[in-house]
């Protein structure tokens, strides 16, 4: 009875609590996530069968690369610094992936270990970048963009020009359903649930707290080095993930197909809400943010602009959903 | 029982000497007072041993055992905790966030617990849960908080590590007298269990109220080290004067009238962090401002320069009264302002030393149409002047050294030759030769009828550079010193004795 009487009150106040203390900034997310619907409505209204799930499906496997790439750019945004190198991975890894399944006959071992060694290559990629900047303290941006013209030259020398191919197993399998559920969305939820968790763990916290305090982190015995080193590593292995559904998806390998990936992921993740300085937001956004891209592109199409206006028509939506963003952030 | 003993210890930033010869002996449930004038390096020596700075030299025991830390983790991880002076705390991370950071309460599945997180810190706060104030509570994020709610955040993260060894850094500067209660309460429950404590403070009242031992430092050394019950306030202050040491009466001054031939007066100026702030100042005069970190001195240079807003008050030039809204307003009266704090506030630093130098000009010209052969010959004397070594005029500023960068600072605002320079703190982490050279300009301007206002965080600096010296408190002007009056004891019993 007085266990309840205490009780009672103390669930009450956490409420109003909870409500009071809602905060924007602890939700940078929620205005993409408004501008991603608002965006839905203009496709549907110009493609009415946009709601089809064989049309969702299909949009999704396209998006699906660059939510994944955004998602890994979003932890070394998180911890203040960026990489530019994650176009060159994606490359890397996919002709790498194609090459080592079709040199060695196509076998079911081979895609094995073509899939496995690609994610490996995706780790050493960013583990290799992590290492020059947090252990030799060069400079995030020049570094990632040199390192990203190492790994794209890799890519080119491994496979000069776009060919090769992997076995149609590959891309029915991508393609197809796997306990009845399309593969494309087992990815996507494998991917969010693994994001879900990790922003869950004490290593979370600490990519905040590097990416919003250097110093103050480092001062209260956070591994800042590891940290920084470890956000390396997840965007290569995001990055290697995205290759690998661009081979089901292409089914051959192509050196110059991450090309764009850098740039749209960084966008991605700030129309997400996410600080390029660090410290706040979170991968959701980063998902939104990349589908936001993805359905422009859509719009853009289904409206049937002229050609010359697509890349202005592009440029405002984008340039509108930042400006949405900094007028919340700034409030 | 002794269970850390710091010996010899010293650091060096580049040309300045930090610590020349740290010593403390720290024993088990004693808590021990660091004390020692702004700049005498109390600080170092608690990151030394907190492992977030590497000594250059000395040793240090725990428990008798000789130990080194390369990381605040390793000394956390030996039992020593650390309240920063200027915080370690995460601005973008809730107040519960904060005090776990990197100790979150976990699941069984090694996620963090949220809910845990939430409670603990809701029961970390409790105590304070009275003299907090508005606006506090575990969801709210630090960057929304108050200087002293900062404050009592970094002390119960620090108090949540639960460390034998806790090291509190100036923990008390920004709080009021009832949270300061709270915090000692706090501080003899640690003492009761045995842990060992270092208080830094400069509030004499509190080294009597709490200390069982001081140790004075002064200029990078540990002078003296006995008993807070074998000795007195007066003596303390000896210690840490050195030979400066008289025993001045302790007289309260008359603010010195306004003049009609001042060159800028401020009169009842009241802004976020100042209050009923009087003064003049004369031509070619230096005018000190002195006294703790942060009782307004920044904000009221920055009001003066119209950077910080006013709520009240008014300032006159010459005798005309003046409106400072924005930094133009103040530049277009030919008042200039220099921080410290480079960069934030100085140089722009992958432009080249020439642009660094011509900017203030060049905003005064029209605006097409730059004749950059004029322009190098207004600076070259400035460069001369100010003994600036540097590459060539092209280099980027960020090639230079942090002296010669705030060298360009200066000479940035000589090019234009202002009435009144405002200095926020201007040697901050500059070599010794180079703060001479500046001091040395300094006084150049003066006799050319320039006149400056000078804070320093270092006393000794206020003491060889200014005529007079406005001892600020809590935002006012508590004690005006000058002539005879003004030597480094009268300034340190000014300040501290007065809070
Ligand atoms: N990171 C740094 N870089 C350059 N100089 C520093 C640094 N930290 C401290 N100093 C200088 O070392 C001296 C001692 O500083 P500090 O230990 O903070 O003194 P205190 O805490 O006693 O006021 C000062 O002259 C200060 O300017
Ligand atoms: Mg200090």
């Amino acid at each position: 009875m007085t266990e309840h009487a205490k009780t009672a009150p103390s669930n009450h106040t956490s409420l109003t609590q909870r409500l009071r203390s809602f905060d924007l900034r602890r939700h940078t997310y929620l205005l993409s996530v408004v501008f991603f619907l608002i965006l839905c409505g203009i496709n549907i209204a110009l493609q009415p069968s946009f709601l089809q799930p064989g049309v969702m499906v299909s949009n999704l496997s396209t998006f699906l690369p660059l939510i994944l790439v955004s998602i890994g750019q979003t932890y070394v945004i998180l911890a203040s610094d960026i990489d530019l190198s994650v176009g060159s991975i994606v490359s890397l890894v996919n002709v790498a992936t194609v090459s080592i399944i079709e040199g060695m006959g196509g076998t079911g071992g081979a895609i094995a270990l073509g899939l496995t060694t690609g994610l490996g290559l995706g780790i050493a990629a960013g583990l290799f970048n992590g290492l020059c900047v947090a252990l030799l303290r060069f400079q995030p941006i020049v570094t990632t963009f040199a390192t990203g013209i190492i790994f794209a030259g890799l890519a080119l020398w491994i496979l000069p020009q776009a060919g090769k191919q992997v076995p149609a197993t590959v891309w029915q399998t991508y393609g197809g359903s796997i306990l009845g559920v399309q593969t494309v969305i087992w990815v996507l939820t494998l991917a969010v649930i693994f994001a879900l968790v990790l922003a869950r763990t004490r290593f979370h916290h600490a990519l905040l707290a590097t990416g919003g305090q250097m110093q103050s982190a480092f001062q209260t015995g956070l591994h800042v080095l590891r940290v920084r080193i470890t956000a390396y590593a997840l965007s290569g292995l995001f990055s290697a993930l995205a290759a690998l559904c661009l081979v089901g998806e292409t089914a051959s390998g192509d050196p110059l197909l991450g090309t764009g990936y850098t740039l749209s992921s960084i966008s991605a993740v700030v129309l997400g809400g996410t600080a390029l300085s660090g410290g706040i937001g979170g991968f959701i956004g980063s998902v939104f943010g990349a589908m936001i891209l993805g359905l422009i592109d859509n719009v853009i199409f289904f409206a049937r602009l002229p050609f010359e206006y697509q890349g202005l028509v592009q440029g405002l939506i984008v340039l509108l959903a930042l400006a949405g963003g900094v007028f919340v952030s700034r409030r | 029982m002794t269970i850390l003993r710091a010996r010899n210890i010293r650091k060096r930033f580049g040309g300045v000497v930090a610590l020349e010869q740290g010593d403390l002996a720290l024993g088990a449930g004693e808590v021990h007072v660091l004390i020692g004038s702004n700049g005498c390096g109390k600080s170092t020596l608690c990151k030394i041993i907190g492992g977030s700075v590497a000594p250059d030299g000395g040793s240090l025991e725990l428990s008798s055992e000789p130990v080194r830390f390369r990381t605040p983790h390793a000394a956390a991880a030996a039992g020593i905790g650390v309240f920063y002076q200027e915080l370690s705390l995460i601005p973008q991370l809730t107040v519960a966030e904060n005090i776990f950071l990197g100790r979150e309460p976990r699941t069984a599945y090694g996620l963090v617990d949220r809910k845990r997180l939430r409670s603990d810190a809701e029961t970390a706060i409790r105590p304070f849960g009275a003299v907090v104030g508005q606006g506090f509570g575990p969801d709210v994020l630090v960057s929304d908080l108050s200087a002293d709610q900062r404050q009592i955040v970094e002390i119960l993260k620090v108090l949540s590590e639960n460390s034998r060894i806790v090291i509190f850094d100036e923990a008390t500067a920004s709080l009021d007298s009832k949270q300061v209660a709270v915090f000692f309460d706090l501080i003899r429950s640690l003492k009761a269990e045995d842990h060992a404590i270092i208080f830094i403070s400069h509030r004499m009242d509190e080294v009597f109220a709490i200390g069982d031992r001081v140790t004075v430092m002064r200029n990078g050394r540990t002078v003296v080290s006995v008993a807070i019950a074998e000795t007195t306030q007066d003596e303390i202050v000896a210690h840490m004067v050195g030979g400066a040491y008289i025993a001045a009466a302790d007289r309260k001054e008359a603010p010195a009238p306004l003049t009609g031939t001042a060159v800028l007066a401020a009169r009842n100026l009241v802004g976020r962090k100042l209050a009923d702030v009087s003064f003049s100042l004369q031509r070619g005069e230096i005018l000190g401002l002195g006294g703790l970190h942060g009782q307004g001195q920044s904000d009221l240079l920055r009001s003066l320069f119209g950077a910080e807003s006013l709520a009240g008050g008014s300032v006159f030039l010459d005798g005309k009264p003046l409106l400072l809204r924005k930094p133009s307003d103040a530049i277009a009266n030919g008042i200039a302002y220099i921080s410290g704090d480079r960069s934030r506030y100085g140089v722009l630093p992958i432009r080249s030393i020439f642009e660094n130098l011509v900017i203030g000009l060049v905003s005064k010209q029209r605006p097409v149409g730059l004749n950059y052969g004029a322009l190098v010959k207004r600076i070259a004397p400035v460069a001369e002047r100010l003994k600036l070594k540097f590459p060539s005029f092209a280099a980027p500023v960020s090639d230079l050294s942090g002296g010669n960068q705030q060298k360009v600072v200066i000479g940035r605002w000589l090019a234009v030759a202002p009435a009144v320079l405002l200095l926020d703190d201007p040697t901050k982490g500059i070599d010794l030769q180079t703060k001479h050279d500046l001091y040395v300009i300094l006084r150049e301007l003066c006799a050319e009828g320039v006149s400056i206002i000078l804070y320093s965080s270092e006393d000794k600096e206020l003491l060889g550079n200014a005529d007079r010296i406005l001892v600020f408190n809590g935002g006012r002007i508590v004690r005006e010193l000058e002539g005879e009056r003004m030597g480094e004891f009268e300034l340190y019993q000014a300040a501290y004795a007065a809070s």
